[in-house]
């Protein structure tokens, strides 16, 4: 086993490495043990135990309002590192924040990282939770039914 | 139902990791869902299949599952042997069926596949911008983005929703111009890396600031190679560029879907 072993940069090496087999690293994983692999339906069939899975929906929708923001965010930011203007500007990003359609977006989307969140457990170290942060955009309960 | 069960074989549902060779000496201390005992089930075929008892009264999926999954296949890798993954939630209703239903009618087919990714390794490459040195890079280099930033600079606290659609226009422009920087940038990676690679998979990213996420089956005569063709793209993007590389993992991107 290779262990808990995530993030582990070593001295000279500007490239992280992840485990494939330690728990904290699943989130680098999760989408591939989910989605990819043998399908056991297309081997067999007559047999096939019909199990409830729960699980997440991996993927993260890219473009979204929320996206948008964060980088308006962030690059508002960059400004003030770089030539110190306008003061209270802070207070001014915050209020975007909390403005407009984000009322509309965020709350489903919380509700859903939430539930994420739960299922995955708390990931101790930063790229999990930086994994936990990230919108999935629903949970969804398969039901893998016997097809015979 | 005709019973394929050995005299004696007990009728638990078992729960199904992957297949590796007949014969393989599972390494001692892997365990399975709920850290149940892992075993082979072979038909005197090319194929054992590398089950435990299947967890009753619950749904699967949580995340010890999830890592148990994962744990099971990764031990056999480690372990030096080839396996082929199975996608999480395979289950066979019992020993027999896994012998009778999933080997005898595949060893063939599957060890085919077997000879084919024998002696490799799946490695992912993750490549994320350094967001602040891209930010500054956009507001450098695209007019647009800057000058409305400027703008909304100016505007103040307390009329800032009558702006919210401009917040969003801008955040929707860098998001534009980096997805035109990682369309080159992520071709200039994969081009580094694949190289040293049997084969790749390019995958959608996940986030607007992921430049890159790509999988390659790597030999094993040549993970060294690989590695230091990653390393030596580390060192190149440093300032703009993270990556991360992720295993060696099974090959659940080189595995045949049908």
């Amino acid at each position: 086993m290779t262990g808990p072993i995530a993030q582990q940069t070593s001295g000279t090496s500007t490239v992280q490495r992840g485990g494939g087999g330690g728990s904290s690293s699943l989130a680098d994983v999760v989408d591939l043990i989910l989605e990819k692999g043998l399908v056991i339906d297309i081997y067999a069939r007559v047999s096939l135990v019909g199990i409830e899975i729960l699980t997440v929906d991996v993927r993260i929708v890219v473009a979204s309002v929320d996206t948008y923001l964060r980088f308006a965010k962030a690059v508002n930011r960059l400004d003030i590192a770089h030539d110190g203007t306008s003061q209270g500007l802070p207070q001014f990003v915050e209020g975007m924040q909390e403005s407009g359609a984000k009322k509309k977006t965020r709350g489903a989307l919380e509700g859903a990282g939430e539930r994420l969140k739960e299922t995955f457990g708390g990931g101790s170290n930063d790229d999990d939770e930086d994994e936990d942060k990230q919108p999935a955009r629903r949970r969804s309960s398969r039901k893998k039914e016997d097809d015979e | 139902m005709t019973s394929p069960n050995e005299p004696g074989e007990d009728k638990t549902p078992q729960y199904v990791y992957g297949v590796t060779r007949s014969g393989a000496s599972l390494p001692a201390d892997v365990a399975g869902l709920d850290d149940r005992p892992v075993t082979l089930v072979e038909d005197g075929g090319r194929c054992a299949a590398v089950v435990s008892d299947l967890p009753a009264g619950r749904p699967l999926g949580e995340r010890a599952d999830l890592v148990a999954h994962q744990r099971v296949l990764n031990a056999l890798l480690d372990a030096g042997l080839v396996v082929l993954p199975f996608r999480f939630g395979a289950a066979l209703s019992d020993r027999g069926a896994v012998r009778k239903e999933l080997l005898e009618g595949n060893s063939d087919r599957l060890g085919q596949v077997m000879d084919q990714l024998e002696g490799r390794v799946e490695l992912r490459l993750k490549a994320t911008y350094v967001q602040d040195t891209v930010l500054r890079e956009i507001m450098q280099q695209e007019p647009e983005v800057a000058e409305l930033s400027r703008r909304l600079r100016e505007v103040p606290a307390d009329v800032a929703d009558a702006v919210y659609y401009d917040q969003v226009r801008l955040g929707e422009l860098i998001a534009q111009a980096m997805d035109r920087r990682r369309e080159h940038d992520g071709q200039v990676l994969l081009e580094a890396a694949a190289p040293a690679a049997e084969a790749f998979v390019r995958k959608t990213p996940a986030r607007e600031e992921d430049v890159l996420d790509a999988s390659f089956l790597v030999r094993d005569d040549r993970r060294e190679e690989f590695e230091k063709a990653v390393e030596k793209l580390g060192q190149a993007h440093t300032e703009r560029i993270r990556l991360r590389l992720i295993g060696p993992l099974p090959p659940y991107d080189f595995v045949p879907e049908a």
